[in-house]
């Protein structure tokens, strides 16, 4: 009774969300779905003007050499980086809430590269760390009198990819940190009292408790991890600021320059359908990484 | 019931935030609206009861967009037509067309020439009717008479079914940008002509203790491509974007030729790691001495460089016979298009005539330190070398002479050359690479 006295105010409650999704997600996601199958120039242009042409634009795509090094970028990040992040990430987490000193200051250090802005984080490794001539890097290599290695190019063709990764990594360990320390912290400390109790040591507890128990998080870290990194737009701008490069570019960047054109040249050919296969590229692979990860990442019975 | 009134007074309060976030989102549109709704100027001559809505490539604080929001104000106490500014900077790119598609009432906009003619061109009003006219700062003469007539041949030659359809301003050419003192210091007396005098050159400026030339991932697709049209010429150089084979003979000669600069270090050694704008601090700060750049190069680097800069420019060496001679090379433009659909042309051109003759369009060059239109506009001191440069060009190449065309192309390059000139490939490796 009481439940639909209030089916009013749940209707006035949702109306304005539900309708602000349904105009601004739902339509721009499903027009973008729509135009992956159609031959589109502009982003905008009209509905009359879109020639359907089936899976052409997938396979283009995946006959486009940029396209393919695209993939292979971003799945490189994915891998390598996420295996690097979660880690280190999960590693910093379980030292911050084992009682060491300093912890709230400790946590603010690692979470702050995620307060400044990824442009003057990317401007900073590029100008301060990675320059030859006075980065921290080589600076560093010539003071323990590594001259050979102190002439690397870390944003040369050979190296650009990794110097990259590094940089992008560097800001991400912090976010995912906190989600596993919020995590740890969930679990009772009786459980670690009683495991003290009967002898078991740091790695010990680790491995049967804090582990098995953070599946759910680790869920979480995956999915978070999986989604931050098909978005990779920014960093990939930052080190090919004007135009693309093989070892730089990602789906998001290639697809940019697909539907909006080329920065430098006004006559690179624009192809908004191809822009919005990617775009569907992109939602098919997290889908299948979420469907996996659920599968694979199971919750169970010791899940809190 | 306290409760009720929350929840309601919440309700109302989310809706009032999307709604007015949804009035926000479109102000040039009801601005735009009241100005055309002022109006209903005829297509004949200016009115001076008008608002008109340009969307600008500038930002507002840049030279460029410093000067024409001074430009906008002398413009309304001149003729009392406002200019209301809509500061979209590079991002014009990607915000122009759809608001345009979406009906947004934009009376002018700009951005390159190539593109607002290319990319833009079914939204453009032909101008050529207004372009004959005389006005208040053209002595009496039609427009193209007093503005250079090589930018408005490029900008016909680019419009819509060869009509002039856009108003250059800010003109640019693509040169080799040297530092003057290290010339003179190297006792080079006079800019090379040939690859040979380019080498001797070279050799001068190593002696000397400073780098030649330096380059970075931007422009490594504009190098080779200028490279390329003068060892094949200019037609054969596009011809391999356009059949995606970059596998010209003259691919090894160029990899010959650019592997010998990097043995005798006469290229940068940071030039393979050097991201935009990397290269062209290695000039601004006075270790290298040449670049092969645009005519803006001035303006970007004049905040690390010393006030004092001894600019120099000159045309990219010649070097084979069968190739271009120093008489070819890239020029363009930004440019003013009119929208077709507008209500206000006559003032609309009005504005552009106002930036890109007397008063303003000299302040525009002064202040941003580039190329006025007006033919009677004295050029900046800095780029005086770069007038007898540009005057001198016949031969108009496209940018970087097509190798940006292609994405592919201008990845390939970038990673190839940036290889080469680091020693990891040599030039038949090059060549080949650039064949795959």
């Amino acid at each position: 009774m009481k439940t639909t006295k209030n089916k009013a105010m749940i209707i006035l409650f949702l109306a304005p969300a539900l309708i602000l999704y349904l105009f601004v997600f739902l339509y721009p996601t499903t027009r973008t779905f729509i135009m992956s199958f159609f031959k589109v120039e502009g982003v905008t242009d009209a509905l009359s003007s879109w020639k359907f042409d089936g899976f052409d634009n997938f396979k283009t795509l995946f006959g486009t050499p940029l396209f393919v090094s695209a993939m292979k970028n971003i799945g490189l990040i994915w891998l390598v980086g996420g295996i690097s992040v979660l880690l280190i990430s999960l590693l910093f987490g379980v030292i911050l809430t084992s009682g060491v000193l300093g912890k709230s200051f400790l946590r603010s250090v690692i979470y702050l590269p995620n307060v400044i802005s990824a442009v003057a984080m990317g401007t900073m490794w590029i100008n301060y760390v990675y320059n030859p001539d006075f980065g921290l890097f080589n600076s560093f290599l010539k003071l323990i009198g590594q001259d050979g290695l102190a002439k690397t190019q870390w944003t040369g063709p050979e190296l650009v990819f990794w110097s990259m990764l590094i940089a992008y990594c560097f800001g991400m360990v912090g976010y995912h940190m906190l989600i596993w320390m919020s995590g740890i912290e969930r679990i009772p400390v009786d459980f670690f009292e009683a495991a003290k109790l009967e002898g078991a040591n740091s790695f010990q507890r680790f491995s049967k408790i804090t582990l098995p128990l953070l599946k759910g998080v680790c869920r979480t870290n995956i999915v978070l991890w999986t989604v931050s990194t098909m978005s990779f737009f920014v960093w990939s701008q930052l080190f090919s600021p004007v135009n693309l490069s093989e070892n730089t570019v990602t789906p998001m960047s290639y697809m940019y320059e697909l539907v909006f054109g080329a920065s430098s040249s006004a006559l690179t050919a624009r192809n908004s359908g191809a822009g919005a296969a990617i775009g569907v590229i992109l939602v098919i692979i997290v889908v299948v990484v979420f469907t996996l990860t659920q599968r694979i990442v199971r919750h169970d019975d010791v899940e809190l | 019931m306290k409760k009720k009134l929350c929840s309601f007074v919440a309700v109302v309060m989310t809706c009032a935030l999307a709604l007015g976030g949804c009035a926000s989102a479109t102000p040039a549109e009801s601005k735009s609206s009241a100005g055309s709704a002022a109006s209903g100027a005829a297509a004949g001559a200016a009115k001076s009861d008008v608002k008109l809505t340009y969307y600008s490539m500038w930002n507002e604080t840049e030279p460029q967009g410093q000067t024409i929001t001074q430009a906008v104000d002398a413009f309304k106490a001149k003729t009392g037509i406002t200019v209301d500014v809509n500061w979209q900077g590079r991002d014009i790119r990607k915000t122009l067309q759809p608001a345009l598609d979406g009906g947004e009432e934009i009376d002018l906009f700009d951005e390159d020439l190539d593109r607002v003619n290319g990319t833009w061109g079914k939204y453009l009003l032909n101008l050529e009717d207004y372009a004959k006219k005389s006005y208040d700062t053209t002595s009496s003469k039609p427009f193209t008479d007093v503005v250079s007539s090589k930018l408005i041949d490029l900008a016909r030659s680019l419009g819509p079914d060869g009509k002039l359809s856009t108003i250059p301003y800010q003109p640019s050419s693509f040169l080799v940008m040297y530092n003057k003192d290290i010339f003179s210091k190297a006792g080079i007396t006079s800019v090379p002509k040939t690859w040979d005098e380019w080498l001797a050159d070279c050799a001068k400026i190593k002696a000397a203790g400073k780098t030649p030339i330096t380059e970075d991932d931007a422009y490594i697709a504009s190098l080779f491509g200028y490279h390329m049209a003068r060892l094949i010429g200019k037609d054969k150089t596009v011809a391999m974007v356009t059949n995606k084979k970059i596998d010209d003979p003259a691919v090894l000669t160029f990899a010959q030729q650019w592997k010998d600069m990097y043995d005798k270090g006469y290229i940068s050694k940071n030039a393979s790691g050097n991201i935009y704008p990397a290269g062209q601090q290695e000039i601004a700060n006075g270790s290298v001495a040449m670049y092969l750049n645009g005519t803006w190069l001035p303006n970007e680097i004049k905040g690390s460089a010393p006030a004092d800069f001894n600019w120099g420019t000159f045309a990219y060496p010649a070097i084979g016979k069968d190739g271009d001679g120093t008489d070819s090379n890239q020029f363009g433009a930004q440019c003013f298009g009119i929208n077709k659909d507008t209500k206000h042309p006559a003032e609309a051109f009005q504005f552009i005539v106002w930036m890109t003759t007397g008063e303003w369009d000299t302040k525009l060059a002064e202040n941003s330190i580039g190329v006025p239109m007006a033919n009677d506009a004295t050029w900046p001191k800095q780029l005086t070398e770069a007038k007898a440069a540009f005057d001198a060009t016949k031969t108009r190449y496209p940018w970087a002479v097509g190798m940006e065309n292609d994405s592919d192309i201008n990845a390939k390059i970038k990673t190839n050359f940036a290889l080469l000139v680091s020693g990891k490939l040599d030039a038949k490796g090059f060549a080949d690479a650039m064949k795959k």
